[in-house]
Order: C-alpha cells, then sequence, then structure tokens
C-alpha cells in the first residue's frame, strides 16, 4: 500500500499521472509530503539544477522566525496626536488654493534678491523723503541687505511673514470685486429705502 | 493713373471714417465732453469693453518677474455678458464671468464661485465701471497718436496729481477704444508695469468658445462669512487723495495664522492692502522690498507692526503706514 503509494507521486511527479488522489493524498499526509519534497531534491540533484545552498525547508524557517519576531514593532499611536492632525488639516484646506501661490512667491522673493545682491539698484537704496526711525533713519530694503547681521531664523520668519502677508495681499484682491458688489447693492437699498 | 487716383480717394475715405469715429463727443451725466478729449476717449474704452465681442492676447512684464500671457475673451451672448480670462504660462489659471457670476478654475484646488461683476485681473476694474471716477485723484492728459499692435492708437496719461502713485500710460485702439498697451511708471520714469496687447480681435459675433461653456455647471457662489461689529483698535490717519477704505475686517493670515486687523484701500486703478499685528519687539525697525509690481513696506513703531502692500511708491506705503495711530 505505502509502495504503491510512493510510486503513485512519483509517477505524478514526473507528470505520468493524473490522478487527483494524489493531490489528496500529499494534503493530508506528512510523510507523503516529506517525500515530494526528497523526490524534487533528488531529481534536481540528478539533472544537476541544485542550488548552490540547500535550503530544504523554507516553509518551516519562515514560520520559526515569524515565531521569534516580537509580537508589536511599531509602539501604538497616542491619542495625543490627533488634535494636532485636526488643527494642520484645516490649515491646510484653506491654503490649498494658495499654496502655489505662495510656493512661487517664495521663489521670486529668494530669486529676487539673489539676483539683486550684486547690482545695487537706485531707486532700492535711495532712502524717501519721511524717514522711519530704522537704524540708518532711512528705509533699507528687507532682504540680505541690512545693516543689521540677520540671525539666519530671523531671515527665515522674516520671508515667511512676507509671503504670508503677499499670499492674503493677492487673495484680499481676489474678494475686492465680491466687496465693490456688495456695496454698491447696500447702496441701491439705501436709495430704494430713502424713497420709500 | 486712374488707379493711382482710385486707391487715394480710397485712402482719404477710410481716413475719414476713421477720423469721424474718433471724435465723437461724449455726454454722460449731463457733462458734455468735448469731442477728442481724454475723458471721451475712456468713455470709448469703457463703452467697447462693456458692449463689443472681442478676443485679446496679451502680456503683463514686470522687470525681475516673469512674463505672464494671457489670453482674454469678452462676449455678448444671449440674456447678459461672457468673459474669459486664462494665463497661459505655467499649470494656468482660468476665470470665468458669466453676468455677475465669476468662477475660478485653479490648478490643486477646488474650483469656486463669487458674486462680482467684474474680474479683478490686470485690466483695472474701473475702466469697465467708471473710468472718469479716477479724475479723485488723477488728471488725465491727452497725448498723441502712435502705432500700437500693428493698429492705430490713442495715447493717454493717467497722472497722479499728488505724485503719491505710479502713472499710468494707456494706449487705446483708434477704431474701437479698446485697451492695446498699458504701462505703469514711477515719477523718474522707470517702468513698474507694463502690459502689451498682441492680438486685438473684435467680432460681430461672439466667440464660438462661449458656446462650450455651460454656466449651470459652474460651480456654486460659495458664501463669505460675514463679521459682525468689530472694534478697530487702529486707524490711518493719511490716506492719499483720491484713495477710500474699501474694506476693514480683522482676519488670519493662511500661512502663518496669525491674527491682523486690516484695510484695503483703493483708487480704482490701484488697491493697497495694510495690515495691522502686534509688535514682535519692542524695537523701532522698518524695511521695504519690490516683489513684482507690488511694494511691501513694514514698519515697527514700537507698539505694532504694519505693513503696506501695493502697487505704490515706497514714500507713499511709508506715509500710509507712519500715520496709522490708536482709533479715537
Amino acid at each position: 500500500m505505502t509502495q504503491s503509494k510512493f510510486e503513485n507521486l512519483s509517477a505524478f511527479i514526473d507528470g505520468e499521472s493524473n490522478e487527483s488522489s494524489v493531490i489528496e493524498q500529499l494534503k493530508a499526509d506528512k510523510e507523503s509530503q516529506d517525500k515530494w519534497s526528497r523526490y524534487h531534491l533528488v531529481r534536481d540533484c540528478l539533472r544537476e539544477e541544485v542550488a548552490p545552498i540547500l535550503q530544504f525547508d523554507i516553509a518551516d524557517n519562515i514560520a520559526k522566525a515569524l515565531e521569534q519576531e516580537p509580537a508589536i514593532v511599531a509602539p501604538k499611536t497616542q491619542k495625543t496626536s490627533i488634535p494636532l492632525l485636526g488643527n494642520v488639516i484645516p490649515m491646510l484646506r484653506q491654503g490649498g488654493q494658495f499654496a502655489i501661490a505662495a510656493s512661487v512667491a517664495v521663489a521670486m522673493i529668494l530669486g529676487y534678491q539673489q539676483i539683486n545682491q550684486p547690482q545695487v539698484d537706485p531707486t532700492l537704496n535711495t532712502a524717501p523723503t519721511l524717514g522711519v526711525g530704522g537704524i540708518n533713519g532711512g528705509l533699507s530694503p528687507v532682504s540680505l541687505e541690512q545693516t543689521r547681521p540677520l540671525q539666519q531664523s530671523d531671515f527665515v520668519e522674516q520671508k515667511r511673514k512676507i509671503n504670508a502677508l503677499l499670499e492674503d495681499h493677492q487673495q484680499q484682491l481676489l474678494l475686492k470685486s465680491t466687496q465693490a458688489e456688495k456695496e454698491a447693492e447696500e447702496k441701491e437699498q439705501e436709495k430704494q429705502d430713502n424713497n420709500k | 493713373m486712374l488707379k493711382r487716383l482710385l486707391f487715394l480717394s480710397l485712402l482719404a475715405l477710410l481716413t475719414a471714417a476713421n477720423t469721424v469715429n474718433a471724435y465723437q463727443a461724449a455726454v454722460i451725466e449731463g457733462v458734455n465732453y468735448p469731442a477728442n478729449s481724454p475723458e471721451a476717449w475712456l468713455l470709448k474704452l469703457h463703452k467697447g469693453l462693456n458692449t463689443l465681442n472681442y478676443t485679446v492676447s496679451f502680456v503683463v512684464v514686470q522687470p525681475n518677474a516673469a512674463t505672464k500671457p494671457y489670453l482674454w475673451r469678452h462676449g455678448i451672448v444671449e440674456g447678459g455678458t461672457m468673459e474669459h480670462l486664462s494665463l497661459l504660462n505655467g499649470p494656468g489659471t482660468e476665470i470665468f464671468r458669466v453676468n455677475d457670476k465669476l468662477s475660478y478654475f485653479e490648478p490643486n484646488s477646488v474650483p469656486f464661485s463669487l458674486k462680482s461683476k467684474y474680474i479683478n485681473g490686470p485690466i483695472p476694474i474701473q475702466f469697465f465701471k467708471d473710468p472718469i471716477a479716477l479724475n479723485e485723484g488723477y488728471d488725465f492728459v491727452l497725448v498723441g497718436r502712435s502705432r500700437v499692435s500693428g493698429k492705430p492708437a490713442q495715447q493717454i496719461r493717467i497722472v497722479s496729481r499728488d505724485g503719491s502713485r505710479y502713472n499710468t500710460t494707456v494706449w487705446l485702439d483708434q477704431e474701437t477704444g479698446l485697451l492695446l498697451k498699458m504701462d505703469t511708471l514711477d515719477r523718474s520714469g522707470q517702468l513698474i508695469e507694463q502690459l502689451q496687447v498682441t492680438s486685438l480681435q473684435v467680432d460681430e459675433k461672439p466667440d464660438p468658445y462661449f458656446e462650450k461653456i455651460d454656466p449651470s455647471r459652474l460651480p456654486e457662489v460659495s458664501g463669505i462669512a460675514q463679521q459682525n461689529e468689530i472694534d478697530f483698535l487702529w486707524q490711518i490717519n493719511w490716506i492719499p487723495a483720491g484713495m477710500e477704505i474699501i474694506k476693514k475686517d480683522v482676519h488670519r493670515l493662511v500661512a502663518t495664522s496669525e491674527v491682523v486687523e486690516y484695510m484695503m484701500l483703493s483708487d480704482g486703478l490701484v488697491d493697497v492692502s495694510v495690515y495691522i499685528s502686534k509688535a514682535n519687539s519692542a524695537a523701532k525697525d522698518g524695511g521695504w522690498l519690490i516683489h513684482e509690481s507690488n511694494t511691501l513696506l513694514s514698519l515697527n513703531n514700537g507698539k505694532v507692526e504694519v505693513s503696506v502692500i501695493g502697487k505704490i511708491p515706497a514714500q507713499t506705503a511709508n506715509a500710509i503706514a507712519s500715520s496709522i495711530g490708536p482709533s479715537s
């Protein structure tokens, strides 16, 4: 019985048998499974197709490795981080439509400063007639040409502020026409009310 | 010989027709502006902008900034007017106007609509609304004629009366009155910004492009949150002649989430934003820069930090910023 079992298996591996019972047998029988891999190994050896390093039981090795692996690698997400996320997302949403403009503005300002550093623009450096209480008593361009040595963080902060302002100005211009509309309507309404 | 005579007479006829067209007197609100006065020309511009079907290509040039090409269409369609302004470089921004609904399509953002009769783009809104109203702060000077964009054009200077703003020169199409070129210059004649039309096409019928726009598919008009009455802590004590405060609110800057008191000044030609926030340091400080054609001036008087942004000379920005005082 056993012998015929293995004969069937051998025939199946060689493609000489189509018996589906062999598959069922393979699934159920540990001994057949071992034979299955051994037959394959023997065949590979005969055909000189053996890999340089023989890994007889990859599946088992992986199973063992998994067992040895610590159950939880990453720490649990702390709940405290959620409010932070909540704060960030609406801001990003609001900023979405102007985000591009802002990044462009950064680039433009950077570009502007770099371009303008070597060649000093006379219109930029002439202090206007009305002086400001600055270091030199006059106006100086907001750029790296500041007489006061700027801290790096200072500069970044300033750039961020400038961008925020320019961005908001663009947004306000966009909304301006709506504002004018509303006022015109209100005036119209007032006129009508007065006529009554 | 006969041919030449015919040609000459034809030329004369054409010139005469042009002249008649150009020298139309204009009467508005009881005021009669003499023919060939700058006012009559500006009214012609106003009428042309609002009543003609046109397709215009133009570029906006600013020193130290990339040139921006635009395509601009205006059409008189069934049930009103339609307008389309498209920025042709980069990812593109499309603005559509169907009567008083303005829809913006920008990359990386959800399309939205506003209620407005005008696109606040490179062409000043006041040219559409009432160009004569600019005389509050500006003088109009008729200069001469020249050839612009391949067309005979009338040059008009719009000069800031008190010198507190840049001067603008416009070239208007002799035939239609439409804008062909607009230069913004500072007092020393340096170019701040230039708008140059590269092609102007005026048609009997609106551009077939407008047929493709389905107004029902444009985004809904989004409401703008109304603010309650706010007590403003600061006020501007000096406003250039012809300018007025057209907007006042308190809002948060998107990028830095800083709360600012905001005011917008406008004379119809330029819009100026004034931001007032609490000073971070007590040290008096100030600085300014020019970004594209906008002047940005920041002033810290020890108590507040005032920032002024707009297409105005730095001196004017400084004067506005320095005039900020506690609200009375």
